[in-house]
């Protein structure tokens, strides 16, 4: 009924002789917590990188808001860009300029808002992440856990209609995962859509409507966690779950 | 492939080169020589100003300026076309070069009117007719009579002069070295690694007569009239202008000008020189070579930084007919600049490039040394880009940044902080390398040296001087950019 967020059709793509991803067709609905889990090498993150166009496909389609991004002109993706956040594993956030001016750089040179209120919503996205106090540090002196947060906050200044992200607590302390799943629930929770691929099974199990199970280039299984954890309908899957939960 | 890249490259220039030489002698085939000059109401003499008493510079009233006997033989031409006279100052192996390039009107610079170069530049009459000497060490007196006694010896002598051609061809077992200026074979002399230089007789005079530790002898070698005589040259084929200047020439020969006036005049300047030699006395001439070798680095930098990040995004150019295309020139240019050197650029642009457009000599300087520079500085820019993490652009790009911004606000400034250190090193080695536009004639601080040298007749002084002036000018530099490069220290 409700007109998918983003539709992928028959996404395939190489690298050289590799065929990472082979003919995915799946689509999220807004307000959608989508979350891939997977053994390594079996293509989450190419997958995800392709929904932005990071990494281009090399056939298939990705329509984002009814639009294909794959036949669009550069101008025209990088519009579409802008709505959907991206975070890292590494956080990528710029080590040249403080926690403060990270978040405002796009919305002030993409968005052209002016620095009064790039500045106000900095803040505002700094209390929800509960990092209000670090506006002037830079992100060096920033812990693992710290730095996501600030990755997120600075996505989510762009007020995008999605947030991808990629393995976002795999670079982290163990202490440190909790408070960045606490920000990526409380997102959950207020309604945004967002693709997660991650580790962390518990987060998939309490947050994620939907498990996309990922291994040797396709979704083995798409279903949602209670049956995917308790009654996974593939062989690959119960392999997997079985090495993972022991 | 690259070689071929660079064959090709060759090849152009060289069709380049003989395009514009053919344009010249089109040109010198209608002879409007005369009118020229006259419409622009100026004549351009070249000259080699460090050959008392025939051109030296010399401070007159507070200003330092070109003079001495040539001088006068010049402004009494210029006078008698009724034009001014304008004295551009370059090394005596790049006068005739000017003079074919259109870059002076006429050379006046003791010039013999040999028959090589009669070749390739016309001559007046001679307006002086003078001799050779060989000045030695006033200690050596008694072992040397003439050019024959420096068997197993050296004997030095101003490159493209024929004295040099001369005491080559005429000696035999005695090393012949040329040098550019004559205050550096003076300096040879004094230090021993010359035992006598040969020179016209009237500036080996001016030298024993300013320089105690000196003393001449006649040098003996057999001359035709024409090696020993100084005549004017003009371009090849300004036939009216030949004529004109002929007319003075004549003059200058019946009333002896040059015995009765000029060369007391000169020598006069020559007094005021010697009477106060102390460095101190020349601090007007070390600025000057200072703003001017600032001037050079602070403008190379700034345009080589521009041309060196465009060609480092030229080489990084991907995907099209068009990229690949900008790709290989980038990396042709970067290829060729490092493969050649910088005073044969510093030389091409000014007297190749002059055949188009007449640039003045510091202009010339300023584009050659920019064009160098920014092949160097575009491989730092691109090591540099290529260090920033990918992340990084990843991360702008999915911030909807486009590519333009993402390497402006992200990736550059970080590039920039990464290659600091070698950008700094560049800018310091171009505060000394500027020194080679000195051949053109830019007053930067190696020229004015130069010119100090042969004013006071002090060779090791001025040379001194510049080296802690030099190093002043680096270690201040440095001092800046370290300060600079704290500043971008975030960690």
């Amino acid at each position: 009924m409700t007109k998918p967020i983003i539709e992928v059709k028959d996404l395939a793509k190489n690298f050289g002789d590799n065929q990472v991803l082979k003919n995915i067709s799946e689509q999220v609905n807004p307000g959608q917590v989508i979350v891939v889990i997977g053994p390594s090498g079996g293509g989450k993150s190419t997958f995800l990188r392709c929904l932005n166009l990071l990494e281009t496909p090399t056939s298939g389609e990705v329509d984002f808001d009814g639009q294909n991004l794959t036949t669009l002109d550069t101008k025209k993706v990088n519009t579409l860009r802008e709505q959907m956040g991206m975070v890292f594993q590494n956080f990528n956030l710029f080590p040249n300029m403080t926690v403060l001016e990270n978040i405002k750089l796009a919305p002030m040179k993409v968005k052209n808002i002016s620095d009064a209120d790039a500045t106000k919503r900095a803040h505002e996205l700094l209390q929800q992440v509960n990092l209000d106090d670090h506006a002037d540090a830079f992100p060096t002196s920033l812990s693992g856990g710290q730095a996501q947060r600030v990755a997120i906050a600075r996505a989510l200044a762009m007020d995008p209609k999605v947030m991808l992200f990629d393995e976002p607590t795999s670079a982290l302390d163990p202490e440190m995962v909790g408070e960045v799943l606490n920000v990526m629930q409380d997102l959950a929770q207020q309604g945004m859509t967002m693709v997660v691929v991650t580790h962390e099974m518990g987060f998939a199990k309490s947050v994620a409507d939907r498990v996309w199970f990922m291994a040797d280039g396709y979704i083995q299984e798409n279903n949602t966690p209670e049956e995917f954890f308790s009654n996974p309908q593939t062989e690959r899957a119960q392999d997997f779950l079985s090495k993972i939960l022991m | 492939m690259k070689n071929k890249l660079i064959m090709a490259i060759a090849l152009v220039m060289a069709l380049v080169a003989g395009w514009t030489a053919t344009t010249t002698t089109a040109q010198a085939a209608t002879d409007d020589s005369l009118a020229q000059v006259q419409k622009s109401g100026k004549l351009v003499m070249g000259t080699s100003p460090d050959y008392p008493p025939y051109e030296f510079q010399a401070t007159v009233h507070g200003k330092s300026q070109v003079v001495g006997m040539d001088v006068a033989v010049g402004k009494k031409i210029a006078k008698d076309l009724g034009v001014k006279l304008v004295v551009k100052s370059m090394s005596f192996d790049s006068l005739l070069v000017a003079l074919q390039t259109g870059k002076v009107d006429m050379v006046i610079s003791g010039m013999n009117p040999t028959p090589a170069r009669r070749k390739n530049v016309d001559f007046t009459h001679t307006y002086y007719q003078g001799g050779y000497s060989i000045v030695i060490n006033k200690s050596d007196k008694g072992i040397y009579k003439d050019k024959d006694s420096f068997v197993g010896k050296t004997i030095g002598a101003q490159t493209g002069s024929t004295m040099y051609t001369e005491s080559k061809k005429q000696t035999s077992g005695t090393t012949v070295k040329g040098m550019t200026s004559v205050s550096d074979l003076i300096l040879g002399l004094q230090s021993h690694k010359l035992q006598g230089v040969a020179m016209e007789k009237p500036s080996a005079q001016a030298y024993v007569a300013n320089n105690k530790e000196l003393a001449m002898i006649p040098s003996n070698f057999d001359l035709s009239a024409s090696d020993t005589s100084a005549s004017v040259a003009f371009a090849k084929g300004s036939t009216s202008l030949v004529a004109a200047a002929n007319k003075s020439v004549d003059q200058i020969r019946k009333q002896n000008l040059v015995n009765k006036t000029y060369l007391p005049a000169a020598g006069k300047y020559l007094k005021t020189n010697t009477v106060n030699t102390s460095m101190l006395h020349y601090w007007k001439a070390f600025l000057k070579g200072i703003e001017y070798t600032l001037i050079i680095t602070v403008c190379s930098v700034f345009f080589g930084f521009i041309l060196g990040v465009l060609l480092s995004l030229a080489r990084m150019a991907q995907g099209g007919v068009f990229a690949t295309a900008l790709r290989w020139l980038a990396t042709a240019y970067v290829e060729f600049i490092r493969g050649t050197p910088m005073m044969v650029q510093v030389m091409f642009v000014y007297f190749g490039l002059g055949l188009i457009v007449n640039l003045p000599a510091l202009t010339s300087g300023i584009i050659a040394i920019s064009l160098n520079s920014g092949a160097y500085i575009a491989e730092y820019i691109r090591g540099g880009i290529n260090s920033v993490d990918k992340g990084q652009t990843e991360a702008a790009r999915s911030l909807g940044m486009t590519k333009g911004y993402t390497l402006r606000y992200v990736v550059l400034p970080q590039a920039l902080k990464n290659i600091w250190p070698s950008l700094g090193n560049e800018f310091i080695t171009l505060i000394k390398d500027s020194s080679i536009v000195s051949i053109i004639g830019v007053s930067e601080l190696i020229f004015q040296s130069n010119i100090v040298r042969s004013d006071t007749y002090r060779g090791v002084a001025p040379i001194a001087v510049i080296m802690v002036l030099y190093f002043i000018m680096t270690f201040t530099a440095s001092r800046i950019l370290n300060h600079f490069e704290r500043k971008m220290q975030h960690d």
